[in-house]
């Protein structure tokens, strides 16, 4: 075994340690699922034998003499399952390990060829041990368990504006072109079959049509593992991938109609017109399904904020359920999932933690990685174990119909669809869409799902199938990425959007709409607005908690930037070097650069130096957080698990900021203290201060020990950081304005505010009980916010 | 009446327009007859008023700035030549009229001009620059009363940071340009109606 692993690597490939110490692992834990059935047989035998003979043995064991007692015993019938489970997804992630270790090899060959290869040598190898243990590419297992994970990860992250943009086209290629390629393909496959010389006379024309209908549709996720590696642009990307998603539904009607009509006979028009209807009903009906369990999901996030830990619980099974329902009626599971994951974000968005964000995110790719990895490895396996009915004209009948067809299909499409686009698809895009057209295991696992044919038709099928979808895999999967480079395609755009692209495409979507409504034109954006103020108006009241449901777009999009960037810094160390690392707008502080920007460096964002003091702060900051990171390690019990300070710590660090300057700034005797219009801030404010240490807001600069934080668990909403940055900066600006001014005692200055002096005097009151009188000098010192 | 006669469009009328904007025939009478609907005075020219009456613009963030972009400077009343011509910009971008462009002029349609359009809703002084506090109007009318000027301040100065290249503080429209180069323009910018 090793021999044939080292053969297929390159040369020197197994001088490093570590790597052949995973080629021993990878061994271990093949042998280890090759002998422990071995071991289970032979076990399995004995303790059959001892079952069958009980009551025979019953008799003879009163005679026995006692056997020592087994100290040490065999037993791997009662853990044979979840075992091999486990030993195959062990197995397939150290493959996928393996692969990315040999260095030149993931450049040229994708990995859902080397999966499937894997899969034949694992199957070669078995036969000629002799184990029919082998597990199948079972549908059930298939389409419940090895399927969701991946559609629901791509349904979670579809990007939906590109989607809902070029829905018409996607849906033209998705309906319109499986249903010719299945019906083309079925037609001159019965006309072949009907050559005397090929033998195959006794496949009907229904057949051929079931089989058309199998073999017709474009693959998620062949498509998902082949186009993720070639980085194409976003338009050919969604193109191909939202059209082998939405075929599932044609897909879906197809199959169940031949398979019925193939059955009862002969077709009539009302059938047929059934037919239509059904597709209809699959297509909508799941599309709903999936919707009314994504917003009963949103709603459920709602609640969660006290109980953090099972947030993405949630997500992944109302998904899975609205995928088991839409089953359950035979209706299109894919799509179900498919509008789940993509209703159910934004809101689930909004009110789910950072955490619970990013733990769904990789549980998906996670499940949906291993998944993969475990159906193509499986197909391999597959072929090697399944029976095989060679039929050369069939197989190349099929394979040639195939490609045949699929062109056809995509430029006859294109040239009716170029027609109604306002950007059109050029010939070059036609031709990625048309090679980008692969088969896979869903095809395979409708095949094996037919039972209605005999079994020797149903073997002509399957290894048609399987020709075709190695073909599509190694041909074009392996060819795609050298063209994609030949025809120099546009390749995707790696950078996140800024804020200046996010506020002027919203700027255009509104003038646009403006536009429309000028020209009494309901166009695409008309009813993209009339949608949205639908949806802020009452959606996102009931489904987003608190302040959040209020919160425009842009505002939104403006924190998630700012979170970001607050975590890198953080995550990229204290130190020095900070100056060039904080853009000038880190929304603890707002500070207007004192000086002009200097020249831009090698990053896109021009930052400014930051003053001395400033810096002191931040480091100060910095410190604080990132002996905090250190306090996190420590295990909890999960039932109480308390607020991480990192995670609620944003807040946190506001309030305490706010709180410092405030006290500063009543200690330094400005009488005033402008109120900004939310009200709402002051019993904020005050909640803070009773329930957290009165200490904690004295930093002193040679502060040695961690700030003692309390996590308030009285406050568990997402924070109000609007309202507490609207504190900090009007503290700010007062503060500012009062330097250039230098250091007096001001009457207030803001009379339109006279009613909030009241709240003022009261906090001032309120500080002064609770801060701690000890030495004024420290007040001194701390001088963060003059310039 | 008198006045019905001069509001019916002519034919040199139409091919003067087409020239000038690249609409067909079909679209200017189709645009026309939304012109007139929209002209309740019945005088050849809409007014501001006459804009104001659609309910949707109303509710528009950025409705009146759309409205003052169809008038030009300091008059009150805008043609049918005049309408055609802002409605221009946004028609889509042809793949072949990048070859028979006969005229020097580019083509109101065009990247550039559509850009140039939207950078004027923002450049209210036409001063060819963004200033901060442009930006922040805007942002304004964006965002609604909710959040408060810090909050908004900051985002414009981050905008601007993150846009400008010669440091002058504001945003001029080669720096406008640059920052939506990813942007897809010519589909955003586009009603597909008017194709």
């Amino acid at each position: 075994m090793p021999a044939r692993m080292s053969s297929r690597a390159p040369a020197g490939f197994c001088r490093s340690l570590p790597e052949l110490g995973l080629l021993l692992l990878l061994v271990f834990v093949l042998l280890q699922g090759s002998v422990f059935p071995h071991g289970a047989d032979a076990s399995a035998d004995t303790s059959h034998h001892g079952g069958d003979g009980c009551s025979s043995t019953h008799v003879k064991e009163i005679n026995r003499t006692k056997k020592a007692f087994p100290v040490l015993s065999f037993e791997y019938e009662h853990i044979k399952t979840p075992f091999e489970v486990s030993i195959w997804v062990l197995f397939a992630s150290l493959m996928k390990l393996g692969f990315h270790l040999v260095p030149r090899l993931s450049s040229i060959v994708p990995e859902s060829c080397l999966l499937i290869v894997v899969g034949l040598l694992v199957g070669g190898l078995s036969k000629l041990i002799g184990d029919t243990e082998l597990p199948k590419l079972d549908s059930k297992n298939f389409f419940l368990v090895l399927l969701p994970p991946i559609i629901l990860d791509a349904g979670y992250f579809l990007p939906i504006r590109p989607f809902m943009e070029n829905l018409g086209t996607i849906l033209m290629f998705a309906v319109v072109g499986t249903l010719w390629n299945a019906f083309f393909i079925g037609s001159l496959l019965f006309a072949v079959c009907q050559i005397p010389a090929a033998g195959l006379t006794h496949l009907g024309l229904l057949s051929c049509l079931l089989f058309g209908s199998i073999i017709s549709a474009v693959d998620p996720v062949a498509v998902l593992a082949v186009f993720e590696e070639i980085h194409i642009n976003e338009l050919l990307h969604i193109l191909v991938f939202g059209e082998s998603l939405l075929n599932d539904a044609v897909t879906v009607v197809l199959y169940h109609l031949f398979e019925e009509f193939s059955v009862f006979g002969p077709v009539t028009v009302l059938d047929g017109f059934l037919g239509v209807i059904s597709f209809l009903v699959v297509a909508l009906g799941g599309v709903l399904v999936g919707a009314i369990y994504g917003i009963v999901a949103a709603f459920t996030s709602r609640f969660t904020s006290h109980m953090r830990v099972i947030e993405p619980l949630f997500v992944f099974v109302y998904s899975y359920i609205a995928y088991l329902s839409a089953e359950l009626f035979h209706l299109s599971g894919i799509m179900a999932l498919i509008a789940c994951g993509a209703v159910m974000r934004p809101y689930v968005e909004a009110n789910i933690s950072h955490k619970s964000h990013t733990t769904i995110k990789y549980f998906l790719k996670m499940w949906s990685s291993v998944s993969e990895t475990l159906i193509f490895i499986l197909l391999g396996v597959a072929t090697v174990g399944g029976p095989h009915n060679w039929n050369w004209i069939f197989v190349t009948a099929t394979v040639f119909l195939c490609l045949v067809a699929r062109v056809m299909g995509v430029v006859g499409l294109t040239f009716i669809i170029n027609k109604f686009r306002i950007v059109k698809l050029t010939t070059k895009d036609q031709f990625i869409v048309a090679y980008g057209g692969l088969r896979g295991a869903i095809a395979f696992s409708l095949g094996f799902l037919l039972e209605h044919e005999d079994e020797d038709m149903k073997h002509i099928f399957l290894t048609a199938i399987i020709t075709v979808i190695f073909f599509t895999v190694f041909v074009q999967g392996m060819t795609i990425k050298p063209l994609v480079e030949l025809l120099a395609v546009k390749k995707k755009q790696e950078a996140k959007r800024s804020i200046n692209e996010e506020i002027h495409i919203q700027f255009l979507d509104h003038l646009l709409t403006g536009i429309e409504d000028i020209c009494g034109h309901y166009g695409h954006h008309h009813w993209k607005d009339k949608l949205n103020r639908f949806n802020r108006k009452y959606v996102k009241k009931c489904l987003i908690a608190g302040e959040r449901s209020k919160e425009p777009q842009l505002i939104a999009f403006y924190h998630k930037l700012e979170f970001k960037q607050a975590i890198q810094l953080v995550e990229s160390g204290a130190g020095g070097k900070l100056s060039s690392a904080l853009p000038s707008t880190v929304s603890i502080q707002n500070i207007q650069p004192k000086k002009p920007p200097p020249a831009p460096e090698t990053r896109e964002r021009v930052l400014p130096q930051l003053p001395k003091a400033r810096e002191e702060e931040i480091r100060k900051i910095l410190r604080s957080n990132l002996q905090r990171t250190r306090q996190r390690l420590r295990s909890y019990n999960r039932h109480t698990l308390v607020a991480d300070p990192f995670e609620d710590g944003f807040s946190d660090l506001l309030k305490k900021q706010k709180m410092f300057e405030l006290e500063k700034k009543i200690k330094e005797m400005n009488n005033y203290l402008s109120v900004p219009a939310a009200t709402s801030d002051s019993p904020t404010l005050r909640r803070a201060r009773l329930a957290s240490d009165p200490q904690s807001y004295n930093v002193k600069p040679d502060a040695d020990g961690v700030p003692t934080i309390q996590v308030e668990l009285a406050s568990p909403q997402s924070p109000d950081s609007v309202n507490i940055v609207n504190i900090v900066d009007e503290v700010k600006r007062d503060r500012e304005k009062d330097e250039d001014m230098g250091l007096t005692m001001k009457p207030p200055s803001a009379p339109s505010k006279q009613g909030a002096e009241e709240d003022a005097k009261d906090q001032q009151k309120l500080m002064r009980c609770l801060s701690d009188p000890g030495p004024s000098a420290d007040e001194g010192e701390d001088d963060p916010f003059l310039p | 009446m008198g006045s019905r006669a001069s509001t019916l469009l002519r034919e040199e009328e139409i091919e003067e327009i087409k020239k000038e904007t690249g609409f067909s025939h079909s679209q200017i009478t189709r645009l026309y007859s939304r012109f007139t609907s929209l002209d309740k005075g019945e005088n050849g020219a809409l007014s501001r008023e006459d804009f104001q009456r659609i309910p949707e613009l109303a509710i528009n963030p950025l409705g009146d700035r759309i409205i003052n972009a169809f008038f030009p400077d300091g008059e009150d009343q805008v043609n049918f030549r005049g309408f055609m011509r802002t409605l221009a910009h946004f028609r889509p971008v042809e793949d072949n009229e990048k070859n028979k462009n006969v005229s020097n002029t580019e083509p109101l349609n065009s990247r550039t001009n559509k850009l140039h359009f939207a950078f004027q809703l923002y450049d209210l002084d036409r001063d060819d620059k963004i200033s901060r506090d442009e930006l922040l109007q805007v942002l304004r009318m964006m965002v609604g009363v909710n959040i408060s000027d810090e909050q908004l301040g900051s985002i414009a100065d981050r905008t601007i940071q993150e846009a400008d290249a010669n440091g002058d503080g504001c945003i001029s429209f080669t720096e406008f340009m640059k920052v939506l180069e990813k942007v897809d323009v010519e589909q955003k910018m586009s009603i597909r109606f008017l194709h």
